[in-house]
């Protein structure tokens, strides 16, 4: 018998108790438990990126992340990147901006949620570096030349970590 | 996508797992264990072969631990990617481990995942769709192998990158479960049949790989054929070890993976010792690497490319550790 537990999430800073089945993904809690639909579903087996999050710090598919795994865990999504001032744009999203990083826009806040991992733990990264650890994040629009130069960009400005982090 | 009903368990110390292990089987209950998911969670959204309870050890407290000679199988791809201990000894394991996958991936996979990896194949790996539309196969539903008819096992192909590595350093594998600890070489944990696939019982884990003092000094490296740069499973990877001594190589040891149901290790060649240090040499190697290596059509890449690429694989990594 499926039974359906209260978990008590850590997201973006803040505790949140949410409803899942043993077999919802982390994916699926925060877009229909929670609201968070800035983590997209792209293909759903871990190949595209557009669901990434940082789980403890770490960028990670949410699509193949049990839900119920979560619990003491730091999630944070797209929408904890924000800046507190309304309309306000994190540094990444300004540069990705800027260059013409997005055009569809579905796979943005995969690389964003990424890139925002690499900046974290290097913040003048090569270009080398930053296309090996956007690798993992498809975008069908771009061709990825502007998405690495946004990274780029923020990184120059001193900016990628300011906020959010 | 959906994934099927189960049961989760998330047990936090060993004997508490081996326990809730004994229990379900009791009870007859199929399980799988799952760590990272990557491997197990497409799988089950896909419909292949899910059980009713999973067993995550997300929870479970130890066996994480990278250290020169003892890896835990719950470390982390990733940090085995970056590690700079195991990049001093073993330079093929971390050649290995940063080919696999994506980074986000590797940040979710883990060792003993990827030593556990299940067998892949074009009939298997698809929709429940695609696999009724086409007709069932042995591995998941079916009755017969759609690769090779007339078989009753499974030519479902083995595509771990760390295996290979682990095979030519002659790794051992400590398992535990409801009866106890054990332990066994690398070489023997694999079955040849795809869908069995270890000599494991279903309720042993995997707990830690250890590497031993006497593949110390060991030259390593690891080549992988792969539609891309990365994501991309293995369609045929080449592990090598080996000793330059004396003006000769010695002690030259070459596993392969993505070939057939299991990884390879080729170490009844007759290449062991006194191999000149040369083209020579690595035209040898290449020789028996092409008459060794079967490949099978069932994924990307004719199979004829795939046998071919091992022995270039062979031949270059063997110059490249030569000279190293």
């Amino acid at each position: 018998m499926t039974r359906t537990r209260i978990l008590r999430l850590k997201i973006n800073g803040h505790e949140r108790e949410v409803a899942a089945e043993p077999n919802a993904i982390l994916l699926d809690v925060l877009r229909e438990g929670l609201g968070l639909t800035g983590t997209k579903r792209g293909c759903d087996m871990g190949t595209c990126g557009c669901c990434n999050v940082l789980l403890d710090g770490r960028p990670v598919n949410s699509c193949l992340v049990l839900a119920w795994d979560c619990e003491d865990r730091e999630i944070t999504t797209i929408e904890g990147l924000l800046p507190e001032d309304p309309g306000a744009l994190h540094p990444l999203q300004e540069a990705w901006a800027e260059t013409g990083g997005s055009q569809c826009g579905f796979c943005s806040p995969g690389f964003i949620v990424t890139a925002e991992a690499l900046l974290r733990e290097d913040p003048e990264p090569t270009e080398t570096r930053v296309r090996e650890a956007l690798s993992g994040n498809l975008c069908r629009c771009t061709g990825y030349k502007k998405i690495v130069e946004a990274v780029l960009k923020a990184a120059r400005s001193g900016r990628g970590v300011e906020v959010g982090s | 996508m959906i994934l099927p009903a189960f049961e989760l368990h998330h047990p936090t110390r060993l004997p508490e797992l081996l326990e809730l292990c004994r229990t379900l089987r009791a009870e007859g209950r199929d399980f799988d264990f799952v760590a990272g998911g990557t491997d197990v969670l497409p799988n089950y959204k896909n419909r292949l072969n899910p059980k009713g309870d999973l067993i995550s050890l997300a929870r479970l407290e130890g066996f994480d631990e990278i250290e020169t000679n003892r890896i835990g199988a719950r470390a982390r791809i990733a940090d085995l990617a970056t590690s700079s201990v195991l990049g001093e000894h073993w330079p093929g394991l971390v050649e290995a481990a940063r080919s696999i996958a994506s980074p986000t991936l590797r940040n979710l996979g883990t060792v003993g995942g990827n030593l556990c990896l299940d067998t892949r194949c074009h009939y298997f790996n698809q929709s429940e769709f695609w696999r009724r539309s086409k007709g069932y196969c042995l591995k998941a539903d079916g009755e017969d192998c759609l690769v090779v008819p007339q078989k009753k096992i499974c030519y479902a192909t083995y595509s771990g990158d760390l295996a290979p590595v682990f095979l030519v350093l002659d790794a051992v594998l400590d398992l535990a479960g409801p009866q106890g600890e054990r332990s066994m070489p690398l070489r023997e944990f694999y079955a040849f049949d795809g869908i069995r696939r270890f000599r494991k019982e279903p309720d042993e884990i995997c707990l830690r790989i250890r590497i031993p003092k006497e593949s110390e000094g060991l030259r390593t490296g690891y080549r992988k054929l792969r539609a891309r740069d990365v994501l991309e499973y293995p369609v045929m990877g080449v592990a090598m070890g080996l000793r330059v001594a004396e003006g000769a190589v010695r002690d030259l040891r070459v596993a392969v993976t993505g070939s057939e149901a299991i990884p390879l290790h080729y170490g009844d060649l007759d290449l062991g010792n006194g191999i000149p240090p040369g083209e020579e040499g690595a035209e040898a190697v290449k020789r028996a690497l092409l008459e060794w290596v079967k490949t099978y059509r069932n994924v990307p890449f004719p199979p004829g490319y795939r046998r071919a690429m091992a022995g270039e694989f062979g031949r270059e990594l063997f110059m490249t550790l030569v000279s190293a």
